[in-house]
């Protein structure tokens, strides 16, 4: 079962609710409950992937993250937040690099900070700090030395990580004359080589060509359908939300929201849905409209174009389709504005979105 | 770029002990060290010291040969006594197979290491911490101490390889000169050399590994060497040779701490240490003591606070 489920501490409480269509455009894609993407690992009965059980961090008397609720067992997972909002000591306690103050991170049912757990886990980092002076090849080698693997082993796992990231024939030369795509492709393989259960990936899209994202992309949609669990840190939601639309939001060292952006934006209860309808009788629909319960306001913007305010975005669109086809409104377009992941993150986090 | 290239498979064997991450580290360090060209430079006067010591005490070998004649060549440099040439060989140079000889080599040996060391310490500790490294480190399956460990090993390896396995060489070769009862006569010497090497391994490793981990740069990281060998260096003979202080004094100067060390070891008396009066053996084992444990408090604090996020 295809599950990345969550228990969050916060008011925002994705429901377990079945699939929701939207309206044409990109942003109103089909979206599930469950993460679209992988079998998952842990099933009913199974330890989960990766459990943040009420995981809380201090540095001093600073607190990183606190009581934080997570659970995932498969599919790729955005995580998504503001500067200082303890994305990194999440992933930091995921990857076993932090030991939690209370509670525990387990990654299969194994402590995270152990060995054990540690071998179910690959991190590939948002920093770009090598040395220099190695060669790609020798830098995952000797990444593949310390994960325990003997010299023959490592160097067949570096051949086969080099290969997946297509950097074979190019590893050779020092770190030194990388581009910014070359160094990312050398931090994945050295994630990817001791075959992880769970990839924990920060900013792994950063610095690299149009090309290569769409390489990459393919790569963790792979990954997550043989199985593997993925936590994609990003700032850039639109390569996020290419990605999965599965998301975790962090903000203040708590888990505001985890679920899909479908879910999470029809709890923004504060934050009625923007949609825009583009139709011939604009001005005789918008008073057809604002006679629908759940809309809260129609602005018509020019001509033939009306943004909408509304609540409950399922039963607006269900009241919507009914209006036009009863009432005969010829509607061309309609588009929701604000579900994108930046417009939510944007809501969950104080600000405004961009419309 | 697809996953099926990965050949994912079980592993099948054993995976080895998180202890064994160690020597990887070591030998990332050591290659950084040995790749950087202008280290060669001082590389290059470690080898002249010790092919100094190597001619030298086969020069002595030989000029003992040629006692009957009353004047020999000494290569292209002209002609000497050979019994005058015994002497300054054996009694001013000290290439007399005795722990002085040892003692000596290790000493200048041992600025060549220092200097080595406060240049490299940023670019073996201090730019992991400084450049956010840690990461790749600290997510495969091994502690931060093993990290540290590996670290201390590069530098333990390092100090070896110019100062113990040299003497050592300089060791197998007088007894190869002289006869083999000289290495069944003088094994205390052997110990000693092993021991002198270790005192500079565990001194030198420890403390290059935390300041390294402190300061993180290599300006800060020589004017802070600087500061703690050359200085008390010089601070010290003021103040018990001009100052008639206590000869405890002395115990400011961390590296005549080690020298009395490296001399305890090879069993040469403290009265013929010069300069004198010097402190006890034990006191300056005391000191350096203290200091690997300052320095080791430190690294487990820091090493703790690896992952403070800024």
């Amino acid at each position: 079962m295809e599950t990345t489920s969550s228990r969050p501490v916060e008011s925002v409480t994705p429901s377990p609710s079945p699939p929701t269509p939207r309206p044409n455009g990109e942003r109103g894609a089909i979206t599930s409950p469950l993460s679209p993407l992988g079998r998952g690992v842990g099933g009913e009965g199974t330890p989960p992937l990766l459990l943040f059980d009420r995981v809380s961090k201090w540095y001093g008397p600073v607190l990183g993250v606190n009581q934080v609720t997570l659970e995932l067992r498969g599919g790729i997972t955005g995580l998504v937040g503001a500067h200082r909002a303890g994305k990194t000591t999440l992933l930091r306690l995921a990857t076993g690099q932090l030991r939690p103050d209370l509670v525990d991170v387990s990654v299969l049912g194994h402590d995270a900070w152990t060995e054990r757990g540690k071998r179910l886990v690959c991190y590939c980092p948002d920093i770009d700090a090598f040395y220099e002076e190695m060669s790609g090849e020798q830098f995952v080698f000797t990444m593949a030395r310390l994960c325990g693997y003997d010299a023959a082993e490592a160097k067949a796992r570096t051949a086969a990580a080099l290969d997946t990231v297509r950097m074979t024939g190019r590893a050779d030369r020092v770190l030194r004359g990388y581009s910014k795509g070359m160094r990312q492709r050398i931090k994945m393989a050295q994630a990817l080589m001791h075959d992880p259960k769970l990839l924990i990936l920060d900013e792994p899209l950063s610095g690299i060509d149009p090309v290569g994202r769409n390489e990459f992309i393919a790569l963790y949609r792979q990954l997550a359908e043989r199985g593997k669990c993925l936590l994609v840190s990003s700032h850039e939601l639109d390569e996020l939300e290419k990605l999965t639309d599965h998301v975790a939001v962090m903000a203040r060292g708590r888990i505001a929201a985890v679920g899909t952006l479908t879910q999470i934006r029809d709890l923004l209860d504060d934050h009625p849905l923007s949609v825009r309808v583009d139709a011939e009788r604009a001005r005789p629909l918008a008073g057809a409209l604002m006679a629908l319960p759940d809309v809260v306001g129609v602005e018509l913007r020019d001509a033939g174009t009306l943004i909408v305010q509304a609540r409950n975005p399922r039963r607006f669109f269900q009241e919507l389709t009914t209006l036009v086809l009863e009432e005969g409104y010829e509607v061309s377009h309609v588009e929701t504005l604000d579900d994108s992941a930046e417009a939510i993150l944007g809501y969950l986090l104080g600000g405004r979105a961009r419309r | 770029m697809g996953v099926h290239l990965l050949n994912y498979r079980p592993w099948r064997g054993e995976f080895k002990e998180p202890s064994a991450s160690v020597w990887p580290i070591a030998r990332v360090g050591l290659r950084m060290m040995f790749r950087f060209w202008p280290f060669w430079v001082i590389y290059g006067l470690g080898l002249m010291i010790f092919l100094l010591f190597f001619f030298g005490q086969y020069l002595l070998a030989w000029a003992e040969t040629q006692t009957a004649e009353t004047d020999v060549r000494v290569g292209g440099f002209g002609s000497a006594d050979p019994r005058v040439l015994i002497g300054v060989l054996r009694n001013i140079l000290k290439l007399n197979g005795s722990g002085e000889t040892y003692r000596n080599f290790l000493w200048y040996q041992g600025y060549i290491v220092m200097v080595v060391l406060a240049l490299a310490g940023a670019m073996l500790v201090g730019n992991d911490v400084r450049h956010g490294s840690m990461p790749f480190y600290l997510a495969k399956p091994l502690s931060r101490w093993h990290y540290v460990l590996g670290k201390c090993l590069a530098v333990a390896v390092f100090i070896n390889m110019m100062t113990t396995l040299p003497a050592l060489a300089l060791f197998v070769q007088y007894g190869l000169l002289d006869s083999w009862d000289y290495f069944l006569d003088h094994a205390r010497l052997f110990f000693g050399i092993l021991g002198y090497g270790a005192v500079l391994t565990v001194t030198f490793s420890v403390l290059l590994v935390a300041t390294a981990t402190w300061l993180k740069r290599t300006v800060p990281m020589i004017m802070t060497w600087a500061t703690m060998f050359l200085f008390p260096r010089l601070v010290a003979p003021l103040l018990v040779d001009g100052l008639h202080f206590d000869a405890r004094w002395r115990l400011i100067d961390l590296w005549n701490d080690t020298y009395l060390l490296g001399n305890w070891c090879l069993g040469i008396d403290l009265e013929q240490i010069r300069p004198s009066p010097q402190p006890a053996f034990a006191e300056a084992a005391a000191v350096v003591v203290i200091l690997c444990a300052v320095c080791l408090t430190y690294l487990l604090r820091r090493v703790r606070a690896f992952d403070i996020v800024k």
